[in-house]
């Protein structure tokens, strides 16, 4: 929610009047600088001074600046509020639905919550299902994103009661004890679905995939915070990166960059990947938060007058006698040929449905979501933060969760036409410097029950240390496996993973080191 | 709102002097953070008894009776019965608007707020379900509370879905045009209300201080009532502010959640819930629309400010143990300037033309609107004064 507040923090401030000169001779001119860049961690531009519980809804300054205060807020509203399939303003769930909010997703705007069950309508699950064969290629009967929910008459497409996830225990080469005795315990998901629940065919471009090679896994969504200010980190400046790292050796995706170039791009744009965990998506106006404001409810709008849905289930639907048998009654608007199959398929692969959302709440939504705050770092002056700080570095955590970017001009674009380059709806964060603790590639750690490909953006860890605050919980990782940091940092160490050596590094530490790296990695 | 840029000599300098001691208690400084955090530990204390927890007491109390009072209109269909529901109703509505300054903790970590309080209702969805047998057939059964919680989105669950079937027009209806079917979902849904209810004031109190049967009610349906399942009370997190596994880092903090919980409230009435309608004329964008009350919500709101600044509910504040009372020995300026712009708020609100629904481009919205913008503004400042 909620407003703007530049409180300075105050630990900053015994910092700059413990210095060695006397604070009284300070002057107010002078007070600006006393901050060191490092705690704005989204840039001056970029950054709420709050770490209560509504420290990830904050709007940013650039926000405030433009007077887009209010149109933030409208904004959020779409965020925050459920959707039902008719009553206006949050009307248009379904026919088929993954959640009925975004907010349902991202407790407290933040990252997902570790689930015993999945179910859409658990608060906090920000599970989504990744269903493939054994190859890592999906299920195409399915949308990638598979629905567990429908609205009457329909059916979804998996019955999401029949699915069981089973936390198994898992234990390292060594034993989960570090060198000095301290033990942590790892668990990890095991997702099951049975073939009875699938409502279509399970198929891969119409060939019949056997169940026994189908494989589920759980990705979880991340904060939303500052991916506006990652969206305006420039272009050249992540290729630079990439070409940084192939340089020194470092495992790159072949698929996304190989020799100094860019092997794909977001669709045909030349513009380089940047989003979610598996590095779908480039600009932020046409990347995971735009989509899944119509893909997860289902929500039309007048560039997307179309169902998130696969061509199979509204074959499937149509041939349903249950469902054919109802669609009039819940549909009478559709009765067009008297035939309800015919007519259930064109509800369902109609590409030119009424918009649900309107234009102008649509903007409302993504100045919202171009617009969050991230919230500034805590604690940097603490000893124990310092150390841990030098650490970070030492031990290599720092190579791939790179500390800090410089934003560039932010003439951001929208692939998908409906914002202009730099559109002045939108708030823009050019020449920041932020902190975002990620080097936008992917990398791959080899973990039991792996992601997808194996392939997995460096998440941003700012912010992260509020999670508890902000979301209820501190659960890590693309599954949410880890139930704290050292959780998660142990789940880097598998023999083959890219952060081995650190994970060695930092087993070797004392436990007072240790705990050290947890007090930055949470302070920032 | 404007671009504040707040003079950092001020601040450091009054940090480096409360601060730069230490542990050192003999500081010169009469308001040594020792006794500025017992101070605010005191605060904390009374706001936890006080407004917190007697709030979601009442609440769960009232959405308890709820539950009973319309299982007594589906046993006995008559208007007085149905007019004493819909007194209950509003008392339970009453409660919760006035722990709305207060969503911060459970009722945001559980997503109890968007359980019990989403609008707008799905009509369509809510003739479904109502034409539904078998699923009037599972709000018929012993367990239809939890059957309701689990099956029913928030979209048909909480206030609003109840305050369809016994108001119209901002009036009880007449018992003789709501079939049993509605009164059958109503009983179902006000059964999840109420444990949501019980979680609510669990979460803060503790299993072991409320009555027993809702304990066990909480127990038997597996929810969530601590922090992150750690065994300790919301009450507990916030009163082991500064110390290892509270989420506050410092007393500050604490404090300073609280005054957020109070932004964040007047932020939304202002803004959202009579600013969109006002602004944007929208009439989509009013709550409580069937009973005309929306304006009882906002005004209600507000008094969950006053309670979370002023040191208690009605009967139990005790304004010496305030944040009122703190900040006013620390800046009477700034603490008169907030209280008066709490009371200027509920005035505001309480002078609006009713209902809501029928009048909201009224010029008494915008009103309103610029009162909760300033109580806003103001708070700010004594969120960032606490800092200090």
């Amino acid at each position: 929610m909620k407003r703007i507040l530049y409180i300075i923090p105050a630990a900053a401030l015994i910092l700059a009047g413990c210095s060695d000169s006397d604070p009284k001779s300070d002057t107010p001119d002078s007070g600006e600088e006393e901050l060191s860049e490092e705690w704005y961690t989204g840039g001056k531009l970029g950054t709420t001074f709050n770490a209560s519980a509504s420290a990830y809804e904050d709007p940013t300054p650039a926000v405030e600046q433009m007077g887009l205060v209010d149109r933030f807020k409208y904004g959020e509203y779409f965020f925050e509020r459920t959707y039902n399939q008719s009553t206006k303003p949050f009307n248009g769930l379904g026919p088929l639905y993954i959640r009925s909010s975004c907010i349902a997703c991202h407790p407290g705007y933040g990252h997902g919550k570790r689930m015993e069950r999945y179910r859409a309508g658990d608060w906090g699950n920000g599970y989504l299902l990744v269903v493939t064969d054994n190859t890592d290629t999906y299920i195409s009967t399915l949308t990638g994103m598979p629905q567990t929910k429908a609205v009457a008459p329909f059916k979804a497409p998996i019955d999401e009661e029949q699915i069981t996830i089973s936390w198994l225990p898992y234990v390292d080469e060594w034993g989960n004890t570090f060198p000095d005795g301290e033990t942590y315990s790892l668990i990890y998901p095991e997702v099951k679905i049975p073939k009875e629940a699938y409502y279509v065919p399970l198929q891969i471009n119409g060939v019949d995939v056997p169940y026994e090679n189908v494989v589920v896994r759980l990705e979880s969504t991340i904060g939303i915070y500052g991916t506006g200010l990652l969206d305006a980190i420039d272009d050249a400046d992540l290729k630079a990166q990439y070409a940084l790292e192939e340089q020194y050796g470092a495992r790159i995706n072949p698929s996304i960059f190989a020799g100094g170039e860019w092997v794909k791009t977001y669709s045909t744009t030349g513009h380089p990947l940047r989003f979610t965990y598996a590095l779908t998506r480039g600009p932020l106006q046409d990347a995971a938060g735009a989509n899944a404001i119509w893909n997860i409810t289902n929500v039309t709008r007048s560039d997307r007058r179309y169902h998130y849905m696969t061509e199979v289930y509204a074959q499937t639907a149509a041939a349903d006698p249950e469902v054919q048998a109802q669609f009039y009654s819940y549909f009478p608007d559709w009765n067009i040929t008297g035939d309800p199959a015919t007519d259930i398929y064109n509800y369902l692969m109609n590409k030119e449905l009424p918009a649900e959302m309107t234009d102008e709440d649509y903007v409302d939504f993504m100045v919202w979501h171009r617009g969050l705050a991230v919230p500034a770092a805590r604690d940097l002056d603490n000893e124990d933060v310092q150390r841990g700080k030098t650490l970070f570095t030492e031990i290599g955590c720092a190579t791939c969760h790179r500390p800090s970017w410089t934003t560039g001009d932010d003439v951001f674009t929208d692939p998908n036409g409906f914002f202009a380059d730099g559109d002045s709806r939108l708030p823009r964060y050019p020449h920041q410097k932020i902190w975002p603790y990620t080097d936008l590639v992917q990398h791959r750690l080899e973990m039991k029950n792996d992601i997808r490909t194996g392939w997995c953006r460096t998440t941003p860890l700012w912010g992260r240390g509020l999670s508890q605050i902000c979301a209820g919980h501190s659960d890590r990782l693309h599954d949410c496996r880890a139930r704290n940091v050292i959780e998660a940092i142990m789940w880097h160490g598998a023999s083959t993973s890219d952060a081995r050596q650190s994970v060695e590094n930092f087993r070797q530490l004392s436990k007072a080191d240790r705990d050290a790296v947890v007090k930055f990695i949470d302070a920032i | 709102m404007k671009f504040l840029k707040y003079p950092l000599l001020a601040a450091a300098a009054l940090m480096a002097l409360t601060s730069c001691s230490g542990s050192d208690s003999t500081s010169d400084d009469p308001s040594s953070s020792t006794d500025t955090e017992a101070t605010m530990k005191a605060i904390a204390t009374q706001y936890l008894s006080s407004t917190v927890i007697p709030t979601y007491s009442n609440l769960a109390d009232n959405a308890e009776e709820l539950v009973e009072a319309l299982k007594k209109v589906k046993a006995n269909p008559t208007d007085a019965n149905l007019q004493a529901a819909c007194e209950v109703f509003l008392e339970a509505r009453a409660w919760w608007e006035k722990s709305e300054a207060f969503l911060f903790g459970p009722a945001n970590d559980f997503g109890i707020d968007p359980h019990i309080d989403t609008w707008p209702l799905d009509v369509d969805g809510l003739k479904s379900e109502l034409n539904n047998a078998s699923h009037i057939a599972s709000m018929e059964a012993d367990d239809a509370d939890e059957w309701a919680g689990n099956k029913l989105g928030p979209e048909l669950l909480g206030f609003h879905g109840i305050e369809y079937i016994i108001f119209a027009d901002g009036q009880p209806k007449s018992v003789s045009s709501i079939p049993a079917n509605e009164l059958t979902y109503a009983i179902a849904v006000a059964g999840d209300l109420r444990n949501k209810c019980y979680q609510l004031e669990i979460s803060w109190a503790g299993a072991d201080n409320v009555a027993e049967e809702r304990a066990e009610k909480i127990e038997d349906l597996e929810w969530p009532c601590t922090v992150s399942g750690s065994g300790v009370s919301y009450s507990e997190n916030m009163l082991n502010a500064g110390q290892a596994g509270s989420s506050y880092r410092s007393w500050t903090d604490a404090m300073q959640g609280i005054v957020d919980g109070c932004i964040d409230i007047a932020d939304e009435v202002g803004l959202q819930k009579i600013g969109k309608p006002h602004t944007g004329e929208d009439v989509n964008y009013i709550e409580s629309p069937y009973s005309h009350k929306s304006i009882t919500d906002f005004y209600d709101n507000m008094v969950s400010i006053y309670n979370a600044y002023m040191g208690g509910i009605d009967g139990k504040r005790n304004e010496s143990l305030s944040l009122h009372a703190y900040m006013k020995s620390k800046d009477s300026d700034l603490d008169a300037r907030c209280v008066t712009a709490i009371n200027t708020a509920m005035s505001k609100i309480s002078t609006m033309a009713a209902p809501f629904v029928l009048n909201y481009r009224d010029s008494s919205a915008a009103d309103a609107m610029t009162a909760c913008s300033n109580l806003v503004d103001v708070l700010t400042e004594v969120k960032q004064a606490l800092a200090k």
